[in-house]
């Protein structure tokens, strides 16, 4: 029965949400309950699930990254103002993912060669990226995405959104990646233990230093994703998502240093988001009440994992 | 003996921490205003300096009781929006400011119980909190607006015998904030549990008979108390409530209290250094100020002293 009991604790959070969540919705608002429909909703929280991706790397070697909005915010000014001129845009796309690469490189410098607290350091770049394109745009928007970008955001396969095939595949090659190679072995070593690690040979400020640089390349992709769905450029776009990605690897089972959740746990934490967002808005909750929502998943998932660790 | 004594000064295996670098830096800032800029040596500026100071150093003080024990609070900046939005609701300020510093105690109050009986590290818990109470004061006051009672604008910018009223605040402040720090038994436990935790024994403190979770509690009890206060004095300033003025005091209060000497790992710190700190961020601002800088270059700007300030202190743990 007590072996029951702690299997069932240690279930993420995300998957009995996301079924709540899909009772809820189901019997309420039924008419929602289509591919269609459903198909929107999830591609509008794809950008956060790449997001995600990078998040859950870096909470599993004990670090944090909330550098994501400053890396959304300088990719899509990059884009929109057209401070590149007239390169193709593929290129301007791995211009893209070169400036997450190095946010994270030097968010990973900071953090695992100067030993700065990975929160103050990843607020810090972000500030530092949001005040100096602000300067740089004068506190305006700057012009439009290419349209290209947006039409294959709009893109199908199947009934299946682009980016939501983007995203799945994203998650299931971070799944390979975690669990084939030897720089999973080393992830989950640092996570469970970084003294241990240390002395058992693994390069532990490598593994954490390559952790960030692997989660600036998510921001990237995620920006470019986000950027394509907005279509335009935005110095307010998406805040909120390095607190939200947060809030979802933590649901999903993955919380500083340990992985019971895996890379599907926070998956399906980033799927609770789409329905609790769209729930709040269906039943008319205002912004302030997702604020609310969004610190109380946090600290409730948080809790749930530190009673969970107190009691082994 | 006189090289310990000028090592102790020099902030060397001082509990105080390295607090004369920022100082040497004030008096730098202060001489090149002076030569540099015509309207910085006026009463007008020094008292705009004053009223523009004091927020940040009430916060920066119960920042630092953290901090000295290891922890952080990024709540602080949503508790000072949430006290505007209070003072700013219809009613008698007998009944609202109660009410606020009620409301700043229970924020206190799940920031210390999270942490020592739920086990959560202490910045996810204030990260939560942050936005939990940034909703509840969006909710109160979607925009900013409304008044404040006059009780209140004149206990900020009034003054008696012409002394403005900030001098006022600011004794009764720095003398609290003595009292708590270097002045009590709380105030001594702070450092031993703060130090037993930056040299990796966490349990140090606790086997010494303190009351280590109790004081825990305690401490962001009286950090959310002083943020409370500092949005007491915001509300004055701007004589309405509004839910986004504290956005940036988390980061400037860390800054602040780091650039004062306090060590973010814990056990080292005090009273001067976060004040100077945090005086020290006021002139900056001041000075960027009467420079005409953009209000977002400054932002970055200050965004880089963090980086180096924290980047400069040595720490033994990685990650959070």
């Amino acid at each position: 029965m007590t072996n029951v009991l702690r299997s069932a604790a240690r279930i993420p959070p995300a998957y009995i949400v996301f079924v709540i969540l899909l009772a809820t919705l189901w019997l309420t608002k039924p008419q929602l309950m289509n591919a269609n429909v459903m198909g929107i909703f999830v591609r509008q929280v794809a950008p956060l699930g790449i997001l995600v991706l990078g998040q859950l790397l870096v909470m599993r070697v004990r670090s944090i990254d909330l550098s994501g909005a400053g890396v959304l915010l300088l990719v899509n000014y990059m884009i929109a103002s057209g401070l590149l001129g007239d390169l193709p845009l593929p290129l301007i796309l791995l211009v893209s993912l070169g400036i997450g690469c190095l946010v994270g490189l030097f968010n990973g410098y900071l953090v695992a060669k100067r030993r700065v607290s990975a929160v103050i350091a990843t607020l810090a770049v972000t500030v530092i990226i949001g005040g100096f394109v602000q300067f740089v745009a004068s506190g305006k928007p700057p012009g439009n995405m290419p349209e290209l970008m947006n039409d294959i955001y709009k893109m199908k396969w199947g009934p299946v959104p682009l980016p939501v095939v983007l995203w799945v595949a994203l998650t299931a090659v971070m799944a390979v990646f975690l669990s084939r190679f030897v720089y999973g072995q080393f992830v989950m070593a640092v996570g469970e233990n970084p003294t241990a690690s240390h002395f058992s040979g693994v390069p532990v400020e490598r593994t954490v230093l390559m952790a960030h640089v692997i989660a600036g390349l998510f921001a990237g992709i995620a920006a470019i994703v986000q950027s394509a769905a907005v279509a335009v450029g935005s110095l307010r776009l998406g805040l909120e998502m390095p607190i939200d990605a947060v809030a979802a690897t933590i649901l999903g089972g993955v919380i500083f240093g340990r992985g019971d959740g895996g890379v599907w746990g926070p998956f399906f934490g980033v799927m609770c988001f789409a329905l609790l967002f769209v729930s709040m808005t269906s039943f008319g909750v205002p912004e302030p009440g997702k604020q609310i929502a969004r610190g109380l998943i946090i600290l409730l998932a948080a809790i749930f994992y530190g009673l969970n660790t107190r009691k082994t | 003996m006189h090289r310990r004594k000028i090592n102790r000064f020099f902030g060397k295996n001082s509990r105080q921490g390295n607090w004369w670098a920022a100082l040497l830096i004030i008096i730098a800032t202060i001489l090149l205003l002076l030569v540099k800029s015509d309207d910085f040596a006026t009463p007008q500026n020094a008292s705009n300096l004053l009223a523009q100071a004091m927020p940040l150093i009430i916060v920066a003080i119960g920042q630092m009781i953290v901090i000295i024990l290891a922890g952080m609070d990024l709540s602080v900046g949503s508790v000072m929006s949430l006290t505007t939005a209070i003072l700013a609701l219809d009613g008698s300020p007998y009944a609202l400011i109660p009410l606020v510093f009620l409301a700043a105690i229970c924020v206190g109050l799940v920031n210390g119980v999270a942490i020592v009986k739920l086990n959560v590290h202490p910045i996810i818990a204030t990260l939560s909190t942050q936005f939990i109470v940034l909703g509840i004061a969006q909710l109160l006051r979607p925009v900013a607006g409304g008044s404040v009672p006059d009780f209140v604008v004149t206990i900020v910018t009034g003054s008696v015998l012409g002394v403005p009223a900030p001098v006022f605040w600011g004794i009764v402040i720095v003398g609290l904030g003595w009292k708590i720090v270097h002045g009590s038994r709380f105030g001594l436990h702070l450092f031993a549990i703060g130090g037993g935790n930056a040299s990796g024994q966490l349990d140090t403190a606790h086997n010494f008979g303190l009351k280590d979770e109790r004081n825990i509690v305690l401490a962001y009890v009286i950090s959310a108390g002083f943020a409370a206060l500092a949005g007491l004095f915001i509300a004055g300033r701007i004589a309405s409530g509004d839910p986004s003025v504290g956005s940036q005091f988390a980061l400037d209060s860390i800054t602040a209290v780091a650039i004062g000497g306090t060590q973010l790992s814990g056990g080292v710190g005090g009273l001067h250094g976060t004040i100077i700190g945090a005086i020290l961020m006021s002139l900056l601002a001041n000075g960027m100020n009467l420079a005409n800088l953009s209000a977002f270059l400054q932002g970055a700007i200050k965004g880089v002293i963090l980086l180096l300030v924290v980047g400069l202190q040595s720490r033994k743990k990685m990650g959070l």
